[in-house]
């Protein structure tokens, strides 16, 4: 029993997760305008942010691999 | 909403079990497919039990609450006689600067009272020489919300500070507009606030013309209350202006000189 999937997988999944998230926060920023839709907002944001980040540590966690091998 | 399913909230939780359950499936099976659907399935499970939707009233709602108590203000006024524009004091005229306070002259040729005047504890609501009313403005709580958003006191700030701030709580926190922008040339603060609901509302405000006329809107009153804090001068609202098809309003606002004592 292991997990299928690896760690470059998981990357390229945050990866598209962060961007669909990122795109959709800043389509919904009220400085479009879009000020009559009920969600919130912050939350979005900071999701979107913490998908990114996961995203950008799974990078580097794979170049500081490749540079130390 | 105790024993009301918010279908929202339930999808979120469902799609999470199902991602959860699928991913287990995944690691027993040791199958690549079922384990993308699961991590999928959980990210979505996630991000819908995380984002819920915000708690709003309905816009009818407000404006049945607000203009019911706007319009008692108005009777009061028009009963009174005291229908000229106010006057918007800063800190140094009260007695509590966290509070804001409008002066209501009772002849348009009156002058501003003394802060002693007004300062004083026994004072409640008429003002004698120069004669008119003292009263809490429809904006204070709102100015109050604009200081607890920022964790500050307009007390404490400059008008620099309220150019830069107040865009970002009408645009990012309470979603009002799409744009505002406050310029200031002179002793004359021209604030523009650019496709806001809150224009509907201020339409039917403009109806009761000696409130609207006077104190102006609460809107427009909350951003007098704050001008009157950060310059510190008297300030009064010169011009309205709304834009319905637009959604847009623009304000005047004049800030006073003092008379040397």
């Amino acid at each position: 029993m292991n997990f299928p999937l690896g760690f470059w997988d998981i990357s390229l999944l945050t990866a598209i997760s962060a961007i669909i998230l990122l795109i959709t926060s800043e389509m919904l920023s009220p400085h479009y305008g879009k000020i009559n839709i009920l969600i919130n907002r912050k939350r979005l944001k900071h999701a979107s942010i913490t998908f990114s980040l996961i995203f950008l540590m799974t990078v580097a966690v794979k170049v500081i691999s490749i540079l130390t091998s | 909403m105790k024993g009301k399913l918010n279908l929202a909230n339930m999808a979120g939780w469902i799609t999470l079990a199902l991602g959860c359950v699928s991913l287990t499936g995944a690691i027993i099976y040791n199958h690549q497919i079922l384990a993308f659907i699961g991590l999928g399935l959980t990210f979505w499970g996630i991000i819908l039990t995380y984002i819920r939707s915000e708690e709003y009233v309905k816009e009818s709602f407000m404006d049945a609450v607000c203009l019911s108590s706007l319009e008692a203000l108005n009777q009061l006024m028009d009963k009174l006689g005291y229908t000229d524009k106010a006057i918007y004091l800063p800190p140094k005229y009260l007695k509590e600067p966290e509070n804001s306070k409008a002066f209501i002259p009772k002849s348009k040729f009156s002058t501003l009272p003394k802060p002693e005047q007004t300062q004083r504890e026994d004072i409640d609501l008429f003002i004698e020489n120069p004669e008119g009313l003292l009263i809490t403005p429809p904006g204070n709580e709102l100015n109050k919300l604009f200081e607890k958003t920022l964790e500050t006191s307009f007390t404490r700030v400059d008008f620099q500070f309220l150019q830069l701030n107040l865009p970002k709580i009408f645009i990012d926190e309470l979603e009002i507009a799409q744009d505002l922008e406050i310029n200031m040339e002179n002793n004359k603060i021209c604030v523009k606030i650019e496709n806001s609901p809150y224009v509907r509302l201020v339409k039917e405000i403009r109806k009761l013309s000696k409130v609207y006329e006077s104190l102006g809107c609460p809107l427009s009153s909350a951003i007098s209350c704050a001008l009157a804090k950060a310059t510190g001068k008297p300030v009064k609202i010169e011009k309205q202006e709304i834009n319905e098809a637009a959604r847009t309003m623009t304000m005047e606002y004049n800030l006073l000189e003092e008379e040397a004592p």
